[in-house]
């Protein structure tokens, strides 16, 4: 499946802060990571927080080391996607399918 | 998008291609704007957004903001817009963005979309289809997850669908919305991203007719939705144990296919209805109730429910013990079997 590269940039992680400290980096370049799994941990003027990952992919940049300060809407992760991924909607998410469903109840043929 | 047979100047044959059952509403809608220009989409963040689902992504930049428009996030306004424009000679295909969301405009899909027609004697029919998001699996928040088909084809003057793959959704659209009753169309959100081939041509099975997906001959299950590929993978399963069943998909559940239904159970002479909606006067009990008059000396056994329980939709990470599951259905057949 096709993949596309999708760059994710520092938003805003308060009410108009303009930058962050990257303390430490949960991932690395190569790394395969869900959707929401922890992507980064950054420090701003308010506090440090966890940025989950927005997305499901593999890493591709880090575009800062840690103990850099990023500005707000500069780069910070750049993920391959699989360009024909399912996306959610706005509400819930796509259910996954077992390739084999578990069962428990076995089934004796009508004699009729 | 893959198409698997490019359209030949030289044939008749139309395209097959392979979609999502997103993109194939999608595709059924840009089919249905551009034959007739009475024909309007509207409804929360259709327009810019394309739709929570992505439905109607596309469609505003193709047809303009006069066909394909936002509306304020109140579904009694929404509904009561279409009573509107539908008796001004419009066609109106609304979205209601959530099915838990469609009861504030319960009294105007009851009260006036489903009476106008009988209302005015024909002079006001109401050719409108709501599309209703439909229908659990997505483990989304309370409102999200409702399955009101009982409801809607309860109410004399509506009809009811609901496609269970790519193909039918296509199809069962183009049919819903040329239509001039009204007819709740209601999309399985669990399969919005279930892909298939689309074969893009003129429906030819009549509106009201039911579909079989699977032949078998120990037992027939009857479902509509999701639920569909549900049975088709519980069928798959029985066939390692030496039980060949038969998968009914019902799809229109107002007007019901109740000669579509007898025929396949008086062959398998067993039944079992598999909904999500809960038990108690839920549509499997119409569908029983039509199995029992038309098959009683044909039944080897009476017709088994698997629902979903009569409590409020749970939350997301009770979904798969509320939802009918494989081994439910299983257990069900096998009662039917040994009965």
């Amino acid at each position: 499946m096709a993949e596309e590269n999708v760059t994710f940039t520092l938003p805003d992680l308060g009410e108009g802060l303009v930058e962050a400290t990257v303390l430490e980096w949960q991932v690395a370049v190569g790394d395969r990571v869900e959707r929401n799994a922890p992507l980064v941990e950054v420090e701003t003027t308010k506090s440090a927080v966890v940025i989950p990952s927005p997305k499901e992919g593999r890493i591709v940049e880090l575009h800062a080391e840690e103990d850099e300060v990023v500005a707000v809407g500069a780069p910070l992760v750049t993920f391959a996607v699989e360009a024909d991924a399912p996306q959610a909607g706005i509400v819930g998410r796509v259910p996954t399918e077992e390739a084999r469903p578990a069962r428990r109840v076995r089934l004796k043929p009508p004699t009729d | 998008m893959t198409e698997l047979i490019e359209r030949d100047d030289a044939t008749t044959e139309p395209p097959t291609v392979e979609l999502s059952m997103q993109q194939a509403i999608n595709r059924a809608l840009r089919v249905l704007l551009a034959e007739d220009p009475s024909t309007l989409v509207f409804g929360e963040d259709v327009g810019a957004l394309g739709g929570v689902f992505r439905v109607t992504d596309g469609l505003q930049k193709e047809f303009g903001d006069q066909r394909v428009f936002d509306t304020p996030l109140a579904e009694s306004a929404i509904m009561g817009m279409a009573v509107g424009l539908a008796m001004n000679g419009w066609r109106p295909v609304p979205e209601l963005q959530f099915d838990g969301f469609a009861y504030p405009a319960v009294d105007q899909i009851v009260n006036q979309v489903a009476r106008m027609n009988y209302r005015t004697r024909g002079a006001a029919p109401m050719p409108i289809t709501l599309r209703l998001p439909s229908f659990g699996g997505i483990q989304a928040p309370e409102h999200h997850g409702e399955s009101l088909e009982a409801l809607f084809a309860h109410t004399p003057g509506l009809k009811v669908a609901v496609p269970s793959d790519a193909a039918e959704a296509y199809s069962l659209l183009l049919q819903s919305v040329r239509s001039d009753d009204p007819v709740v169309y209601m999309e399985p959100k669990a399969r919005y991203w279930d892909r298939g081939p689309v074969e893009l041509r003129e429906p030819t099975d009549p509106i009201g007719t039911s579909r079989i997906v699977r032949h078998g001959r120990h037992a027939t299950l009857i479902a509509w939705g999701a639920m569909v590929h549900r049975c088709l993978k519980v069928a798959e399963l029985a066939a390692e144990d030496g039980v060949d069943l038969e998968v009914l998909d019902l799809r229109w559940l107002k007007p019901i296919d109740a000669a579509g239904l007898a025929a396949s159970v008086s062959r398998t002479r067993r039944a079992v209805v598999v909904h999500e909606a809960p038990l108690t006067a839920g549509l499997g009990a119409e569908v029983a109730a039509l199995v029992t008059e038309n098959c009683f000396r044909d039944l080897a056994a009476p017709v088994q429910r698997v629902t979903g329980f009569d409590v409020p939709y749970p939350a997301g990470p009770l979904e798969p013990q509320y939802l009918p599951t494989i081994d439910r259905v299983l257990f069900a057949v096998q009662r039917t079997l040994e009965y």
